[in-house]
């Protein structure tokens, strides 16, 4: 941003009066008396804007939040950007200021899941209670309960997590997705 | 009929949607945890080359975009 030009007063012999330079103020400060989350938080926000506007699009919010360790519901942030309709989604953007509370919305959430939680979710699928769930009932779990995932997104997440037998173990799988 | 102690290979589609909660609000709400958690997983491991190459294209990002979230 170019600075203003400071209005020079006609000669004069008083004083040079110190001509109030307007604060440039080129950077965009950082939330204040926040957490250490901040940081990283600046940096995957602007690793996100491919416009260089200093905002994000709506839907990618759920990814930054992904990538700075959260786990948020797809629901939960459309709810936390007010329900927007699928159109708002894809065009409207935030600017970090607008960002961040949403992101300490989620990290506070209370309701958020651990290892016991995960497991307990998939040993629901564990038909003979032996540890292991079919890597093909799993799929059509994902694909067609809660928010549907993808059949590339299912391969991505399963490739090397099946036995010869096509079967998982839950508990190595979830502390393999826990350990990134 | 149980048919899972043999080999899981086969597909078995109707009779596996047949036994899945479809409408169950509970086991939904169950998926839709466990999504959220592979989700993340993913995009994490997504971006962590990425992030060793400064300069190249953020294809997670491009992901993002051809993906809608709705």
């Amino acid at each position: 941003m170019a600075p203003k030009k400071d209005a020079k007063a006609p000669a004069k012999k008083a004083e040079p009066a110190p001509a109030p330079a307007p604060a440039p103020a080129p950077e965009p400060a950082p939330a204040p008396a926040a957490p250490a989350v901040d940081l990283s938080a600046i940096k995957a926000f602007g690793l996100f804007d491919r416009v260089g506007d200093n905002k994000v699009a709506y839907n990618q919010i759920a990814d930054i939040m992904r990538a700075l360790g959260q786990n948020p519901t797809n629901k939960e942030v459309t709810k936390l950007l007010g329900n927007p309709s699928a159109d708002d989604m894809a065009s409207k953007r935030v600017e970090f200021e607008g960002f961040l509370p949403m992101l300490q919305a989620i990290i506070n959430s209370p309701n958020k899941a651990g290892f016991e939680d995960y497991v307990e979710g998939l040993r629901v699928f564990d038909k003979e209670g032996n540890g292991t769930v079919m890597g093909a009932e799993l799929r059509i779990v994902l694909s067609t309960l809660g928010e549907k995932m993808t059949e590339a997104e299912i391969d991505a997440l399963m490739t090397g997590q099946e036995d010869e037998n096509g079967c998982v173990n839950y508990e190595a799988f979830v502390k393999h997705i826990m350990s990134v | 009929m149980d048919c899972h102690n043999e080999e899981c290979s086969r597909p078995q589609e109707e009779e596996d949607i047949m036994d899945i909660p479809l409408d169950d609000p509970e086991a939904n709400r169950a998926a839709a945890k466990i999504q959220a958690g592979f989700r993340g997983h993913m995009t994490r491991k997504k971006l962590k080359p990425e992030d060793k190459t400064e300069g190249e294209e953020v294809s997670i990002t491009g992901d993002v975009f051809n993906r809608s979230v709705v």
